[in-house]
């Protein structure tokens, strides 16, 4: 019964969330300026073509007016009419939310491992040059910004050596209604650079992470009986050792994987990847409001329901976590 | 593909066979007449009438046509009409072109011009409405046998085939009604007379077409091709590099020396528009301009001298040679020197700072002043760095620039509102009169004049000259006549012109030749083939 | 507190690498603050820049007089005066906003502990709200809300920052208010403000103040990325952040230096901020586990 009740708590705090989100992106967008501007061709716009765009666009409706029949028609699913691309908002977002996905989604396929077995290689060699190079790298790793980290990898891996393309999707294959670039070579060619900037930062974090939970985890006496016993290290590491620090790494990862969507905001305008946080800034920069207040709430929502799934999987999986934390 | 018949084609071919089945997987398939284009155009809808951007034309213009063509020269060239004139004052004849199929294999007929009229006129309310205008002379438009179209007008309207120029013809529907954007938009092929014919596209993403087999006009040279939209500049200059596509358009000028380096083709044009400042020279004060205490002084460019004297320290050359790079004309007047409608008397002049500075210490301001110039950010190729570049050429006669730039409809918005003194702007059209008309001809609501003159400049004897060569039938006599108002106007420097960009196109070995167009678009029917 | 510092710094012997980075750490600062002086260049006069001299390579000789010793960029602005004008802006954007971020945070996650009840729910409800998304995204509806400046963005990182601050705090206070001392206090009939001032808010500190560099470094970071979308400092006043934005358009001909350079800047100095963090955390707070 607790479990339903927190989960109603969880329900209405997202609510609650969504709704401010709403009326901030709604009144912020709305403060900025106004989007009949990029609608018309303002170097051969007549003043009656602005006011008829004004009118066809529902703008000269008073702010409030404009909230609530926004927020009317998305009870009923509807997020409006893209005012630069002319389709539905949601399905805009949703037809670039594949190469969003796909992005995340290999980025941490690469990550979770790479950062479990450094951290894993640090945690047991603790107090090395190993374990002090690796814990001084990942500060490294963590203090690159985002963008500058994409940059270089553009510098590098495509301007100075030609061995990747420097933006865009390359091919794509369609399957389930969809366009997906981890199908052919070259969109996974094109995956290459983007992939890593995503990675990089995770890398270091999971590894950090993997490496406190292997002292803590062989610090324990559970640890030194069974060393003591005289199990295999090989043993000790994947029975005992591995499934202890998964907890946190899962729960990074679940965080970071929400992070990974927001991230994309700066990865893929740099990359010029056409997924959703490229559709989130181009929109911003565009006052496309439909289509910005459609992203806002997705990421939000897909957020939401990560931070949700994370919980539950340590209600599940870990008996301690009803104790106060 | 006959010469591919030949048995040689056939023994390369078939050796490749493999290869190429695996480059199919890599890359997809490149088949020789296959033209792959990667554009900054971003098609936003299959509406041909939805909004009047070169975003939209440029790529419909393959599958729409119009009836009258603009060619290279802005001259007007027979298209889907073949001759017009005016049979009065108040009414136009339009001759139309014989044997002419729609894709779905209608024939075309006067009809469908008199259709899209009302289609535009009547029926769509969207929120450009950008072809409206065009059309707001048209009092009716008939078609007396399906080879002639008449259009009686309000009053005389000299330039209609200039208008019409702008006007994709649409097919007549089965049974009453128009389409709507919608439909268009879903997939209903979209139906022209175009040399090539529509196959899919994703919105923001992708146009593919096929060529039109039954096209009136000269055989299409390409049997399939394949648009990209590639909004980012890099990233369409990388595609062109490594090959993935044929040829690309705006591309950077600071690009064009390593492109070249990798055997890549270049052609450039200046482009019939004008990148300028714009003074507000009505109001009393002005925000942001100050003496240099910070006190509110009176509008400094209400005095012809501090314009003068402002354009006299500006440094055009260092905008077009160091900020584009080369690939920007320094401005004098509307268009490029020797087109329709421009004066020769006109040429961009190199700064003399000494003589600004007299010139400003005369008109009252010894110690120049504080100015913010404001502009957009990111719209037009070195917006924000010829801001800067600005500033620094007007801080050697004493005026202190606070370079401010803004998001596009930021900076719109706040222009509307009056927030500024002095800004960049930018003006295009099909004809230069259409520009003296919207930039710097008195606001008139009655003669919808003045839409672009946010400054509220007047000047009487210049409004006459342009409405007595707007009075003009098309030809060079009418040239002359807004050469003169040009002049007119320029001397009183209500505007800084500053440099017509160019349009910058690069293209691989797959394509013979290119010809550039100074409205900018990206076509198909511009590229030739390598001959074999 | 000092107690406490002592027996950290008892404990362990300070790591070379402590020494190295704080001395990398103390330039950049001195740097900054001294960038008038040193920097040969005022890149935010127009009359000091040559746009003749613009996309000069590293090692050029201007019309001033001086070395472009790392370049110049697109309009002919030293890269090198740059970044340490940059600098500046980049540090008193951060600490500007981190400690301000710090004060509201601590003050709102004390109070929340100490009055619980609807002053609790109402702030860690605000709290749970911000957490629930990524900073970036707070921060950059809050800078798109706001509209562009400098004070504007110190704003836009304020709100997106605080949150983290006040659940630390409130976790903190939590814990000090079932002490001992807070009983004897509460029995004393000390007055409310002196309790949280003489009480709660010292004892909270130690732990917020640990957390002070690492969201310093974020700030820096998250400055330079708005900066980057365009959504930061004005385009005359250059920040680290936006130099490196305008050098992307130039990274493709070949024209590293624009945003190479000021990148590495902008790194070590997130880079050294981050390690001194780390070496300060381990020494207020021994038992955390560093993350």
């Amino acid at each position: 019964m607790a479990l339903i009740s927190a989960a109603l708590g969880r329900l209405g705090q997202a609510l609650l969330l969504l709704i401010a989100m709403s009326l901030i992106g709604f009144i912020g967008i709305h403060s900025i300026g106004n989007p009949v501007f990029n609608i018309v061709n303002i170097e051969t716009a007549t003043p009656e073509d602005i006011q008829r765009a004004t009118v066809a666009l529902g703008l000269d409706q008073p702010i409030w007016r404009q909230y609530l029949l926004f927020v009317g028609s998305v009870v009923h699913g509807n997020f409006g009419t893209s005012y630069i691309y002319h389709l539905p908002a949601l399905q805009l977002v949703m037809s670039k939310l594949p190469a969003t996905l796909e992005l995340a989604c290999m980025a941490m396929l690469i990550a979770a491992p790479a950062g479990t077995g450094v951290g894993l290689l640090a945690g047991r060699r603790k107090g090395t040059r190993l374990d002090r190079t690796i814990l001084k790298s990942s500060v490294f790793a963590l203090s690159l910004p985002s963008f500058w980290l994409s940059m270089m990898l553009i510098l590098i891996g495509a301007i100075l050596t030609g061995w990747f393309p420097s933006g865009g999707r390359g091919a794509t294959a369609r399957v389930m209604g969809q366009e997906w670039s981890v199908l052919t070579l070259d969109g996974l060619w094109h995956m290459a650079l983007p992939v890593l900037a995503l990675a990089i930062p995770n890398i270091a974090l999971i590894a950090r992470l993997a490496r406190a939970g292997t002292i803590e985890v062989e610090s324990l006496d559970f640890t030194r009986f069974c060393r003591a016993k005289g199990l295999s290290p090989r043993r000790i590491l994947l029975r005992h050792t591995l499934p202890n620090i998964s907890m946190p790494i899962v729960t990074i990862i679940g965080l970071q994987f929400g992070g990974m969507l927001a991230f994309a905001v700066v990865v893929e305008s740099i990359f010029s990847w056409p997924g959703v946080g490229k559709l989130l800034i181009d929109s911003i920069q565009l006052l496309d409001r439909p289509v910005v207040m459609a992203t806002l709430t997705f990421i939000s929502v897909v957020f939401v329901a990560l931070n949700a799934f994370v919980d539950l999987f340590h209600a599940v999986l870990d008996p301690r976590v009803r104790l106060p934390s | 593909m006959m010469n591919l018949r030949n048995s040689l084609h056939r023994l390369t071919l078939s050796a490749s066979l493999i290869l190429l089945a695996m480059w199919t997987v890599l890359a997809g398939p490149v088949r020789a007449q296959e033209l792959r284009i990667a554009t900054s155009y971003k098609l936003m809808t299959l509406d041909p009438h939805y909004a009047n951007l070169n975003e939209n034309t440029s790529l419909l213009s393959h599958i729409y046509e119009r009836l009258v063509y603009q060619d290279e020269r802005l001259d007007l060239k027979p298209g889907l009409a073949v001759s017009w004139r005016a049979t009065s004052d108040t009414q136009w004849e339009f001759k139309l072109r014989e044997n002419v199929r729609f894709h779905d294999g209608a024939a075309f007929t006067a009809d469908d011009v008199v259709y899209t009229i009302e289609r535009i006129r009547d029926f769509l309310n969207t929120p450009n409405g950008g072809f409206r205008s065009y059309l707001t002379g048209i009092k009716a438009a008939s078609a007396p046998d399906p080879l002639t179209l008449v259009i009686d007008t309000d009053g005389n309207v000299p330039n209609l085939p200039l208008a019409l120029s702008s006007i994709f013809v649409m097919h007549r529907p089965e049974g009453e009604g128009f389409q709507t954007t919608e439909d268009l938009n879903a997939g209903n092929p979209p139906d022209g007379t175009g040399p090539y014919r529509f196959e899919n596209w994703r919105s923001g993403e992708m146009l593919k077409l096929t060529r039109n087999e039954d096209y009136w006009g000269r055989k299409p040279a390409w049997s399939t091709v394949t648009f990209r939209i590639i909004e980012n500049p890099a990233a369409r200059v990388a595609a062109l590099a490594a090959g993935d596509v044929d040829l690309a358009d705006t591309i950077p000028a600071r690009d064009v020396a390593s492109l070249k380096q990798r055997g890549v083709k270049i052609e450039n044009i200046s482009a019939a528009r004008i990148n300028f400042l714009q003074f507000d020279v009505e109001r009393d004060t002005l925000p942001g301009v100050t003496d240099k205490s910070g006190k509110q002084i009176p509008n400094p460019f209400k005095n012809p001298a501090v314009r003068r004297a402002l354009a006299m320290a500006t440094d055009r050359a260092i905008l077009a040679d160091k900020i584009l790079a080369g690939y920007g004309t320094a401005a004098a007047q509307i268009f490029p020197a020797g087109l329709p409608g421009t004066s020769a008397n006109l040429r961009p002049e190199a700064p003399s700072y000494k003589e600004a500075k007299e010139l400003l210490a005369t008109a009252g301001f010894p110690n120049g002043f504080k100015v913010v110039l404001a502009g957009p950010a990111g719209r037009y190729p070195g917006d924000g760095e010829s801001l800067q570049a600005i500033a620094q050429s007007w801080a050697r006669i004493g005026v202190a620039v606070q370079p401010a730039a803004f998001p596009f409809s930021v900076f719109n918005t706040k222009r509307a509102s009056g927030d500024f003194a002095v800004w960049y702007g930018g003006a295009s059209g099909e004809a230069v009169d259409i520009i003296l008309h919207a930039l710097l001809a008195s606001s008139n609501a009655e003669r919808g004049t003045g839409a672009l003159n946010f400054g509220h400049y007047r000047n009487q004897a210049f409004d006459g000259m342009l409405a007595k060569a707007e009075s003009i039938a098309d030809g060079p006599e009418r040239n002359k006549a807004l050469a003169d108002a040009t002049e007119v106007v320029m001397a009183d420097q209500p505007i800084i012109p500053l440099y017509h960009l160019h349009h910058i196109v690069g293209f691989g070995s797959r394509v013979g030749s290119y010809v550039m167009h100074p409205r900018g678009w990206t076509t198909a029917m511009q590229a030739l083939p390598v001959t074999e | 507190m000092k107690a406490l510092i002592l027996r950290a710094l008892n404990r362990r012997p300070p790591l070379p690498a402590l020494t190295l980075s704080g001395i990398i750490l103390a330039t950049f600062v001195l740097m900054a603050l001294i960038a008038p002086v040193v920097a040969p260049q005022n890149p935010y006069d127009p009359l000091q820049i040559y746009g003749w001299e613009a996309s000069s390579p590293p090692g050029t000789r201007g019309s001033g007089g001086y070395l472009y010793l790392l370049g110049t960029d697109g309009l002919g602005r030293d890269i090198v005066s740059c970044i340490l004008y940059g600098l500046r802006i980049s540090l008193m954007v951060s600490v500007t906003s981190a400690a301000i971020a710090a004060l509201i945070g601590l003050t709102a996650g004390v109070s929340a502990a100490y009055f619980g009840r609807w002053v609790d729910i109402v702030i860690m409800r605000l709290v749970d709200l911000q957490l629930s998304l990524p900073t970036i995204l707070i921060a950059l509806i809050a800078i798109v809300t706001l509209g562009p400046g400098i004070d504007r963005i110190i704003l836009a990182l304020i709100i997106a920052q605080w949150a983290g601050y006040a659940r630390l705090a409130r976790s903190v206070a939590l814990s000090e208010t079932n002490k001992s001392y807070m009983d004897a206090a509460l029995l004393m009939r000390l007055p409310t403000s002196r309790i949280i001032l003489r009480h709660l808010l010292p004892n909270s500190i130690a732990p917020a103040v640990t957390l002070i560099p690492i969201e310093i470094g974020h700030a820096i970071a998250l400055e330079a990325t708005l900066s980057f979308l365009g959504l930061g400092v004005p385009i005359d006043k250059p920040s680290l952040g936006s130099t490196v934005a305008n050098g992307f358009q130039y990274l493709l001909t070949g024209q590293y230096w624009i945003s190479l350079f000021p990148g590495l800047a902008l790194f070590g100095l997130i880079a050294s901020i981050n390690l001194v963090g780390e070496h300060l955390r381990r020494r207020l707070d021994p038992r955390s586990r560093p993350i």
